[in-house]
């Protein structure tokens, strides 16, 4: 009976450390961050960014490059309106927003589907008049080529570079980001 | 009149038997403080508490956990967006054995699975979730319930104060899954200190349980399957408070029928990241929980089903999701 409790524990254990989960039964702090190849397009820092062309929730169309024509930088927020989202979007606006006028900052949402609904959302989670524009990724294409998820935070420089991409965090790599710009 | 005094006296006896019997299950009746929550779906299993007598038991239960809105870092509660409709279910095997007369252990294991449903995105996902395992010492030789109070030492209550290990062996943001849909786990080990003080005078049962539990720090070099340049990120410590009431209808054949009603309020304190203020961390729940269970008139097996609801209103949580949880469950207890 013991053999069988514990090949059963044994074998959850196992399971779990399936798909690189024993990231977390072993975590490991060493570096194996890499850098793409600068003359390939894609969301990973240091490519060139994929062009897109969505509808923000008050119905203008916005294009990236465009946007960059107009700004030293663009800064997207990929959210679900979650609590974590708001957390992260409400440090933003209040420590880092206000300290970049020049830049143009984004929440892309891309659970809502609709302008309506997206427009919902944010007056519902209190960005109905903030500094961000929400973008409507309704069929999910910019969540795709940037390879991006919930929290995930990506900085595009002028020249249309991917300077940084990760979870925002507390925000610091944000701020180091834009200083560098 | 002799009728009646027989008939009075065997109803007697019935009860005593039944409490006594129910004594033993007590702690088994009462619900578990269910907090497996997080806003992309962590899992994790809830501890077991073996009754005084009995030698081992094995328990199988199914939480379904529907999202209905969040709360804010403010407390404000905000609804989920049009067309959302997101549950985790968690298949819990658990298995509890006495070391000795006054110590025993436990471990549960979950697996998750992750249904979300949004307008323009959609994701079903599954694997296991957190283990945990835990230990516990009871405070006290013999059961502690009684069907009349006599004296103040009827007054006694049962005391279990245990130790717990939450074991990140869930899908957590820090390795290989690719999107937040498919957490199962919350990637960090745990400690845990409980204390659960229960008192039965039958029919009638009143418990209280407090949990303080306190996150590894751990290095992170990894984000939804991307290398990220490493850093230490460590959640805030984690505090629970439940208390509860129930009420035993004796059945026929010695069966029994337990209704609990609990309240139960869990927050976790702010976290860091190598050190600094983790803005998205720091959470609170509170919520309300009903509780049907049947025990066999052996106390060997145990069904239950439970509901806990929060209160969808502004500062009845913060930084979290407001979830109903939806429990089944069996247990069965070898003595």
């Amino acid at each position: 009976m013991y053999i069988v409790r514990i090949t059963a524990l044994v074998g959850a254990i196992a399971l779990s450390s399936c798909g690189g989960m024993m990231d977390d039964l072993r975590p490991s702090s060493a570096d194996n961050s890499q850098t793409a190849n600068a003359d390939s397009t894609g969301g990973t820092q240091e490519q060139k960014a994929p062009d897109f062309t969505v509808s923000d929730t008050l119905g203008r169309s916005v294009n990236l490059y465009a946007e960059l024509e107009s700004s030293s930088a663009v800064v997207l927020y990929f959210t679900m309106w979650c609590p974590v989202c708001a957390a992260h979007s409400d440090n933003m606006r209040n420590n880092i927003v206000p300290l970049y006028p020049n830049v143009k900052f984004f929440l892309v949402d891309y659970v809502s589907g609709t302008v309506s609904a997206a427009r919902e959302a944010q007056m519902s989670n209190g960005y109905a008049n903030s500094a961000f524009g929400v973008l409507v990724d309704s069929s999910g294409s910019i969540l795709s080529s940037f390879g991006a998820t919930m929290g995930t935070v990506v900085v595009i420089s002028k020249s249309g570079m991917v300077t940084m991409k990760e979870d925002y965090r507390d925000g610091t790599a944000l701020k180091n980001a834009l200083a560098k710009l | 009149m002799e009728g009646r005094t027989a008939g009075g006296l065997r109803l007697t006896a019935r009860i005593i038997l039944a409490a006594a019997l129910f004594c033993g299950a007590a702690a088994l009746l009462a619900p578990g403080v269910a907090w497996a929550a997080s806003c992309c779906g962590g899992g994790s299993a809830s501890a077991l508490t073996l009754p005084k007598d009995s030698d081992s038991m094995y328990d199988t239960s199914l939480d379904i956990e529907r999202y209905n809105g969040y709360w804010n870092s403010d407390k404000k509660h905000i609804a989920d967006p049009p067309g959302s409709n997101m549950a985790q279910y968690r298949l819990n095997l658990g298995y509890a054995r006495r070391l000795s007369d006054n110590w025993q252990a436990g471990v549960a294991v979950p697996y998750v699975w992750n249904d979300a449903h949004y307008a323009a995105a959609s994701s079903s996902s599954n694997g296991v979730g957190d283990m945990a395992v835990s230990v516990w010492y009871e405070a006290f030789d013999t059961i502690m319930c009684v069907y009349k109070v006599d004296s103040l030492e009827d007054l006694r209550p049962a005391v279990y104060i245990g130790g717990g290990l939450t074991i990140p062996t869930g899908v957590s943001p820090f390795d290989g899954a690719p999107s937040s849909f498919d957490i199962t786990g919350r990637g960090f080990y745990r400690f845990d200190t409980n204390l659960l003080v229960e008192k039965t005078v039958w029919p009638w049962t009143v418990a209280l349980a407090l949990s303080y539990g306190a996150y590894l720090e751990r290095p992170v070099n990894r984000e939804y399957g991307e290398y990220v340049k490493p850093y230490h990120k460590k959640p805030g410590d984690r505090r629970a408070l439940s208390i509860s009431g129930g009420y035993t209808k004796d059945l026929v054949d010695m069966d029994t029928l337990t209704f609990t009603v609990a309240y139960s309020d869990m927050a976790e304190y702010g976290g860091t990241i190598d050190g600094a203020a983790d803005p998205a961390s720091g959470l609170s729940k509170k919520a309300f929980a009903l509780t049907g269970a049947w025990a066999s008139a052996g106390k060997d097996w145990i069904a239950r089903m439970s509901w806990s609801r929060p209160v969808r209103q502004d500062g009845w949580g913060a930084n979290f999701p407001a979830t109903d949880i939806y429990t089944v469950g069996v247990s069965y207890v070898y003595r």
